[in-house]
């Protein structure tokens, strides 16, 4: 057969591609589900590393549904909440369903062009003390970078941050994941509401209590995570303030009910009252 | 065993080795030697990749029209490519989170095309797939040490374990920044290219 005519070349190549699509088509199908679970236990891990619930390497070493007992243990209240800080819409905790808004990169764009904004709260129970857990995204040197940044429950204080990224330099870049020193500056530090940077990633000595020390060697990255972070957490900041307690940490005093208090302040705490006048 | 198939084995872990003597795949040697759990995969990954796209293009070689091999080969790694990858997403999720991009990159390794293009098409499936296996695998034993040193020198540790005791770093040793960059996989690469050469001195040039 002559192999190099014109008719069997198309029919051949025709064939191979249908053939190759197939396989690939099964086994993307195939292995959906479980990469699917995978991604989720990854982005799991990386709020409740940023919430100090344990160790990056502790929930790495866990199954993914280990991860999934642990957050829908820890989770009180998962929300999306648009620009100007009001709750849009609930994001089920039940542990069979468990939803996370992780579509970062769009409401990345949309902060950019002043488009809508759904962005999502996640608030843990750390031992009777509400958690904020906000993403962050951005652009690093060679790709996306993202992270979450846990808030105590004054809603300024740090309590933690991870970072990922896609494709930074390891060694270099790759330390605003793997190098602890680098995200245990975060905590402690308080997000300024007022200020033009909320909290910043700065080169040549970090001042103040809502400025962090960059990494030598990765300024382009440092300066990636620090802008983003400065752009989720202003986007942020309307519904930050709303919620934030005034003056003190204290968000619900005894005896007061639930009435004209903000959602996500110390709720359980008011219904604990209003139980007991009722 | 024949001699020829004991050739086909023996001849890419060392006297041919696709990196050392071919310098083929020097790109992804650069880039992946970080550490050597990464290095690990990389190999493993390219060692299949390599193995079985020499056996379906050899089971394949009388049927390709001569025109368009090049695009026939490539749609076929790209495929075992993909799968690797998508395997590795699904179960190995924190490797490939660090491999991703350059898994990716087997495609446009020059290992794989050059074994598929100089022995693939013109020897049968056995032998073809032995040839991609052990290239494969002389790129990956490649792979290794380099990373061995990177990651000793680098960072202090093997395997992400710490190697070099907290006193010596307290006494005033510090990592060598150096070595984790490409560069110095480059200069690690010649010093492995040097030392071969002088075993082997049928490859000095006059």
């Amino acid at each position: 057969m002559n192999t190099n005519g014109n008719v069997y070349t198309i029919v051949y190549t025709t064939i191979i591609v249908v053939v190759v699509a197939a396989v690939l088509a099964l086994a993307a199908q195939g292995l959906k589900s479980r990469q699917d679970a995978n991604i989720k236990a990854e982005t799991i891990s990386q709020m409740l590393t940023a919430a100090q619930f344990a160790t990056k390497d502790e929930l790495s070493k866990m199954s993914n549904d280990a991860v999934l007992d642990i957050y829908a243990d820890k989770i009180s209240q998962a929300f999306t909440v648009n620009a100007k800080g009001e709750k849009v819409a609930d994001l089920s905790t039940e542990r069979a369903n468990l939803e996370l808004m992780d579509a970062l990169k769009g409401q990345n764009s949309a902060m950019k062009k002043g488009g809508d904004l759904t962005l999502p709260v996640y608030i843990f129970d750390k031992e009777g003390t509400p958690v904020t857990v906000v993403p962050v995204y951005g652009a690093g040197l060679w790709g996306p970078v993202w992270g979450y940044v846990a808030l105590d429950k004054d809603l300024k204080t740090v309590v933690g941050a991870y970072f990922d990224h896609e494709s930074e330099t390891p060694g270099l870049g790759a330390k605003i994941t793997d190098d602890p020193a680098f995200r245990a500056q975060f905590v402690g530090k308080k997000v300024d509401f007022a200020g033009e940077a909320p909290l910043s990633i700065v080169k040549g000595g970090a001042q103040g209590e809502s400025q962090i020390d960059a990494i030598t060697g990765a300024t382009m990255t440092s300066k990636g995570l620090s802008a983003a972070i400065v752009t989720w957490l202003k986007a942020y900041i309307p519904y930050l303030q709303k919620v934030a307690p005034e003056g003190g940490m204290d968000c619900c005093k005894e005896g007061e009910s639930c009435e004209g208090m903000d959602e996500g302040c110390g709720m359980d705490c008011c219904k604990d009252n209003n139980e007991t006048t009722n | 065993m024949d001699s020829k198939i004991k050739e086909t084995i023996l001849n890419p872990i060392f006297k041919g080795n696709p990196i050392t003597v071919l310098v083929l795949g020097i790109c992804s040697s650069l880039a992946v030697t970080v550490e050597l759990k990464g290095a690990l995969v990389m190999a493993l990954s390219v060692t299949i990749v390599t193995a079985l796209s020499c056996l379906v293009l050899s089971l394949l070689r009388n049927t390709i029209p001569m025109r368009v091999r090049i695009i026939v080969q490539l749609v076929v790694v790209a495929m075992l490519v993909i799968l690797v990858d998508q395997i590795l997403k699904a179960y190995a999720y924190g490797i490939d989170k660090q491999l991703s991009v350059y898994i990716g990159l087997i495609i446009t390794n020059c290992i794989v095309m050059g074994r598929i293009e100089a022995f693939a098409l013109g020897n049968k499936p056995w032998p073809s797939f032995l040839d991609g296996l052990f290239n494969g695998l002389g790129y990956g034993a490649i792979l290794v040490i380099v990373a061995f040193f990177r990651e000793l020198l680098g960072s202090g540790t093997l395997f992400g374990l710490r190697v070099i005791p907290q006193s010596f770093y307290d006494a005033g040793y510090m990592n060598n920044g150096l070595v984790i960059l490409p560069p110095m996989a480059l200069i690690l690469i010649g010093c492995i290219i040097w030392v071969q050469r002088g075993i082997q001195k049928d490859l000095q040039e006059k």
